[in-house]
């Protein structure tokens, strides 16, 4: 047996090796640049391709960064180098990824030279059906290098500090408010967590830091889209949400636009911490282009009586490897991951949830949906860890997979470990296509096939669609259509 | 296969002189045979034992997979039947390896019934054996202990139940082990063929005090051709001190339905692979299996249901009853080929917690590559229902005898699936004999 | 006046095309008429009225069927929907997660044209009377499509459809199977309520007591994939006092 520490400090998110021949790339064969969007852009800071120690000097002293914080990530490089990657669990897809090739610092000080105009209409007309706002759309496409945050929600950061929150980003953070910050940072995901959080923590830039001191119940959701207008696209970005005793806070990052960028790799680490009584619920939409691999290190601490929740949506990519995870530290702590995958032609997404249970009385939910279409695959992973001298620990798991078309693959590979004759622990899964009935049956009310495809994949989805707030939910199921348009037939 | 050098043991224990012992023991037998278990034993030194990376291993005990000190055993005294009497068609008894056999009927055997230990089924029907011998291998993780199983075996049933014969009584097989530090390597092969029907229980016993240490690796391969019907029952009730292996392979061809259930009562640390190939259009296949886990023994299992065939089904149910210390694994897989388009399937892993010590570990999986198919897992992990428990406690019954009956409840869902009342009698008296030992 | 025509219509399953299950079949239907066909079970009732809806099931080998002077038999089945055919099922399918309002917003969007943006409020108050007409609680309209549905509440579902899409043709199949009296009645009442000059119905039942309830304009008798007798009402009441063997005695004295 594995000490309980040793399964926090690796993902651990094992599945069995008697994956029948070794992985293709479930890429072959698919036109990686179609439909991607990108500019020759002129950087006024840029690392340079490649990574090495120099590089990481050259981004900390751009960020103008105390010492520790370079020792951090010189120290982070070192365990990233010597980490293997985790292909003897996870799909060789990974070793696909060329270190050498990426650009790890970039940050644009000029105003970019293209219009409007030279953007592609099917990309304006991806954004129009979605619903993004006007002045969103220009800076997705790039044409606006920054984004007018303060005009389209106002001043957010200003009202939430005269409640005394702290919301900036994580180089001002460190480097205003150490004290807070640092105790923190980097602690519920150590550095060696696993390769990807080693070198996010090398190279991290961007990223939300939020302090909510105690007691205080922030009334509106943070949102991440305020931090983007400070660096380029968070390629390693970092965050870290202290909710203080009896403090409330919600946070969305991403959006439901495709995310047009050059880098081929995204892989952020987020870390929160909700003490006492503290209640953190995170919302994550993505939708990356095809080409991104993205890995991403998420992990919570709850307290005594605290409550964290990820609500987690992913699209896109050409490789997500997500599984947000609560620690349940304190007593009657309560955990859950809320999670949405849909996996297209070309797309696998490998996510899930970790429920790390140590202290009595703790409860975790995980309720997670796949839908695969066309060549795409979803893979769930989970683990539920209620190893010690534990008393009345609750988990209930739900994993649905939906396939849509011959081609489509789903796994799950759930881990659980229950000691102790107190706990109740609860797994169920299931796989199913949609019936030819069901869609006959829309069609004969008039719905074309396609159309009945739609409604089918977005009932299947919209228990969950619901608890994400309106504006999300709406251009979640709009962002669904889209990915179902051309799956029928 | 030609004789090439034999390979030496790395640890002490099974060592080249107990093989080369062996082989000399087994030279009346067919060539192919002999030069199947050199290969074997050749396989088995070259293996590694399975290391922490192993993800067929997850949460296994690997210190506890210590073959140092085995040896095979001296001719035992002949057994008699350990377990409850009930109608049969024929027994075999196996003693530290030796065979005493009851007659098969005539009018079974008259029919092409087959049911021999396996050496007489390899001098008689060679060929037929050849052609179902290792068809499909293991690949649950147990392949080192298969191959030691292959090199080494000298004892185990082969049944054949020829096309459309339908036996209505069951065979049963008995392998008892006797003495310190002794090995066991039984091997089971079933074949029935279309649209036959038959029944196989097996039960293995360690013969002597509950101290003695042993090691026994098992294989059972249980083939049903088109339309035929089988039901095979294992039950191992080995020593306290036992390690044992035991590698279970179903291969069901179209319409066939095999039922198999293993029934875990012994060992220190026993562990069982158990892979349904679902082969053919309406094939079905229902894994079933109940666990005693006291002590500190540590009960590990790995399932693979593999719907290669369109139109196929299986359901696999494991229970486990936890107790002291004691600790679980279940393992198990659907893979639901491209081509097995309309699979149903089922898996769930049932843990019945009844102590603060015991530990289970669960990893239902699915890995699914068609599209039109129903398939489910699922698992819980919990306590005896409390309000249960009061309602017989207020009816007097004590705490130890109200959670026995509990457990017995618990396991009667599967016990139920068992068309055979005799049987299922005699396994009911196995699991009490276990409560009241 | 628009009509429905079955041409000496052919159908199979799609598996197995060579085993024909409707065998030349004819029949007319004008709007504002209801015709009911009875029949013993398994004679290919419910085959017709999936394959005039063209379930991917049925594959038709020959004949036609004409809506309003045109075949419609190369149109996929949502084209014959929004052509105004309807088919009641006999077993609706369960629509997780999509409830009722939602998914009869979609269909009533699917029928106007592109570019035109449905009016909410109209289409809320259009349902709500109708849903007031059928005795339906306004709270239905928030379940999802046939989930947990008794069988009477999916009958009514597939009723109120029938009511919010107005189709000129509505195929209803076995209606009445696993209703109890009341449950018929309330369906029953809502045809009723829709029954004049622009709808035309088909009723097909085992039963006659659903005839009780709505009494149709012609009743036709099918046996082994043709209809062999037709009438009115009273053909109904015979066959309800009668059975169907006799008719087959009838048929078969007809062909000796």
């Amino acid at each position: 047996m594995k000490p309980p520490t040793d399964l926090l400090a690796e993902p651990g998110l094992d599945a069995p090796t008697h994956e029948t021949t070794a992985v293709e790339n479930p890429t072959v064969g698919i036109d990686q640049s179609a439909g991607d969007f990108t500019y020759d852009v002129k950087y006024e800071f840029d690392a340079g391709n490649g990574l090495n120690e120099n590089v990481i000097r050259y981004i900390s002293s751009v960020k103008k960064e105390a010492d520790w914080i370079l020792d951090f990530r010189l120290k982070a490089y070192q365990t990233f180098l010597a980490k293997p990657m985790p292909t003897h669990w996870a799909t060789k897809d990974l070793e696909n990824i060329d270190f050498n090739k990426i650009r790890y610092y970039l940050s644009q000080g000029t105003k970019p030279k293209r219009t409007w105009d030279e953007v592609p209409d099917d990309i304006k007309k991806t954004f129009e059906r979605l619903g993004i706002p006007e002045q969103e759309r220009k800076f997705l496409a790039g044409v606006e290098a920054q984004f007018d945050s303060e005009a389209a929600y106002s001043n957010v950061k200003d009202i939430v500090a005269k409640q005394g929150v702290i919301f900036c980003n994580s180089t001002e953070a460190l480097r205003e408010h150490p004290e807070l910050f640092k105790k923190w940072f980097g602690k519920v995901i150590p550095t060696g967590d696993n390769k990807f959080s080693a070198l996010n923590s090398a190279v991290f830039s961007g990223g939300s830091f939020i302090y909510v001191p105690k007691g205080v119940k922030v009334a509106m959701p943070l949102q991440a889209y305020f931090r983007i207008n400070a660096e380029n696209f968070g390629q390693f970005e970092r965050t870290l949400i202290i909710a203080d005793e009896g403090a409330e806070v919600t946070y969305m990052e991403g959006c439901t636009a495709p995310k047009f960028s050059t880098s081929t790799l995204h892989s952020a680490v987020v870390e929160l911490v909700a003490l006492k009584g503290a209640k953190i619920q995170y919302i994550t939409v993505q939708n990356w282009a095809n080409n991104v691999f993205n890995l991403v290190t998420k992990r919570a601490i709850a307290m005594e009586d605290a409550e964290v929740k990820w609500i987690d949506c992913n699209i896109g990519s050409r490789l997500t490897m997500k599984y947000p995870g609560v620690i349940l530290k304190g007593r009657r702590a309560r955990g859950e991951v809320i999670s949405i995958a849909l996996a297209n032609d070309g797309q696998h997404q490998d996510t899930g949830a970790k429920m790390i249970h140590a202290a009595d009385d703790t409860t975790s939910v995980i309720v997670a949906k796949s839908i695969s279409v066309g060549q795409g695959r979803s893979t769930y992973r989970g683990v539920v860890h209620i190893p010690k001298h534990l008393k009345g620990c609750k988990n209930n798991t739900e994993c649905d997979a939906l396939l849509i078309n011959t081609n489509s693959r789903t796994d799950t590979y759930p881990a659980i470990v229950v000691r102790g004759d107190t706990h109740a622990v609860q797994h169920e899964a299931s796989v199913s296509k949609v019936s030819e009935d069901m869609i006959f049956y829309m069609q004969q009310r008039g719905l074309t096939e396609a159309q009945a495809m739609s409604l089918a994949v977005n009932g299947f989805v919209n228990d969950l669609v619901r608890q994400f707030p309106m504006e999300y939910s709406v251009e979640l199921k709009r962002l669904i259509d889209l990915e179902m348009e051309g799956s029928v037939g | 296969m030609s004789a090439s050098p034999l390979s030496t043991t790395p640890a002490e224990g099974l060592s080249s002189a107990h093989f080369a012992t062996h082989l000399s023991r087994s030279a009346a037998l067919p060539a192919w045979w002999l030069d199947a278990k050199k290969a074997a034993w050749n396989q088995f030194t070259a293996l590694p034992l399975p290391s922490r990376t192993d993800e067929t291993w997850r949460f296994s005990d690997l210190k506890g997979l210590d073959l140092t000190g085995f040896g095979l055993p001296e001719a035992a005294p002949q057994a008699t039947p350990k377990h409850a009497a009930f109608p049969q068609s024929a027994e075999l008894v196996f003693a530290n390896g030796q065979a005493t056999r009851g007659p098969v009927p005539a009018d079974l055997a008259g029919r092409g019934v087959i049911f021999a230990p396996l050496e007489e089924a390899l001098r008689e029907h060679g060929d037929l054996v050849r052609s179902y011998f290792q068809k499909h291998p293991a690949n649950l993780g147990s392949e080192k202990f298969v191959a030691l199983n292959t090199a080494l075996t000298a004892t185990g049933a082969f049944l054949y139940v020829p096309a459309d014969v339908e036996v209505a009584l069951p065979f049963v097989v008995q392998h008892t082990l006797t003495g310190q530090n002794v090995a066991a390597f039984p091997h089971t092969l079933v074949v029935l063929g279309p649209r036959a029907k038959a029944t196989l229980v097996e039960f293995f016993v360690s013969g002597g005090a509950a101290s003695e240490r042993q090691l026994v690796s098992g294989v059972n391969d249980l083939h049903a051709a088109e339309g035929a019907q089988l039901t095979y029952v294992g039950a191992q009730h080995w020593s306290r001190q036992t390690l044992a292996f035991q590698v279970n392979s179903i291969a069901a061809g179209r319409d066939a339905r095999v039922l198999s259930l293993n029934l875990h009562l012994g060992g220190r640390q026993a562990r069982h692979e158990s892979h349904s190939r679902l082969l053919g259009p309406g094939a079905h296949s229902e894994m079933l299996a109940l666990t005693v886990a006291d002590g500190d023994r540590e009960f590990d299992q790995r399932t693979l249901q593999t719907h290669v065939a369109p139109h196929t089904t299986s359901n696999l149910l494991y229970k486990n009853a936890l107790l002291d210390t004691a600790k679980t694994i279940f393992s198990g897989l659907i893979i639901v080929e491209p081509d097995a388009q309309k699979t149903d399937a089922y898996q769930k892993n049932r843990n019945l917690m009844l102590s603060d010590e015991a530990e289970a570990h669960s990893l239902p999986g699915l890995e699914i590559q068609a599209n039109d198919v129903k398939c489910s897992h699922g698992s819980t992990s919990a306590r005896i229902d409390a309000e249960q428990e009061f309602y017989l406690q207020a009816r007097g019954i004590a705490p130890a005898a109200a959670r026995r009956l509990l457990v017995t409840a618990f396991f009667e869902e599967v016990l139920n699936k068992l068309e055979n009342e005799d049987v299922h009698a005699a396994l009911t008296a196995l699991i009490a004999s276990r409560f009241q030992a | 006046m628009p009509s429905l025509e079955i041409r000496d219509l052919f159908v199979a399953l799609a598996a197995t095309p060579d085993k024909p299950i409707v065998k030349g079949l004819n029949l007319t239907i004008r709007t504002g008429e209801v015709h009911a066909i009875m029949g013993p079970n398994g004679t290919g009732k419910s085959t017709l009225s999936k394959a005039i809806s063209g379930h991917p099931d049925y594959v038709i080998t020959s004949g036609d069927v004409i809506l309003d002077g045109k075949s419609i038999l190369e149109m996929e089945p949502d084209e014959r929907a929004r052509a105004g055919l309807f088919l009641a099922f006999q077993y609706p399918s369960e629509i997780p997660g999509v409830s009722i309002a939602n998914f009869l917003r979609a269909a009533v969007q699917a029928r106007l044209a592109e570019g035109e943006e449905l009016d909410a409020t109209a289409y809320y108050k259009r349902l709500y009377s109708k849903m007031d007409m059928l005795k339906i609680d306004r709270k239905f309209t928030s379940r999802s499509v046939n989930e947990g549905f008794s069988g009477g509440e999916k009958k009514r579902c597939e009723i109120l459809q029938m009511a919010m899409l107005e189709p000129t043709f509505a195929l209803m199949d076995e209606t009445d199977s696993g209703l109890d009296i009341d449950a018929l009645r309330i369906v029953a009442e809502g045809v009723e309520a829709m029954r004049g000059d622009k709808l035309g119905v088909l009723l097909i039942t085992h039963y006659q007591r659903l005839l009780d309830y709505i009494v149709p304009d012609f009743v036709h008798v099918m046996y082994d994939g043709r209809i062999v007798k037709s009438g009115d009402k009273t053909l109904a009441l015979e066959l309800e006092a009668k059975g169907y063997d006799w008719v087959k005695q009838e048929l078969a004295a007809a062909t000796a």
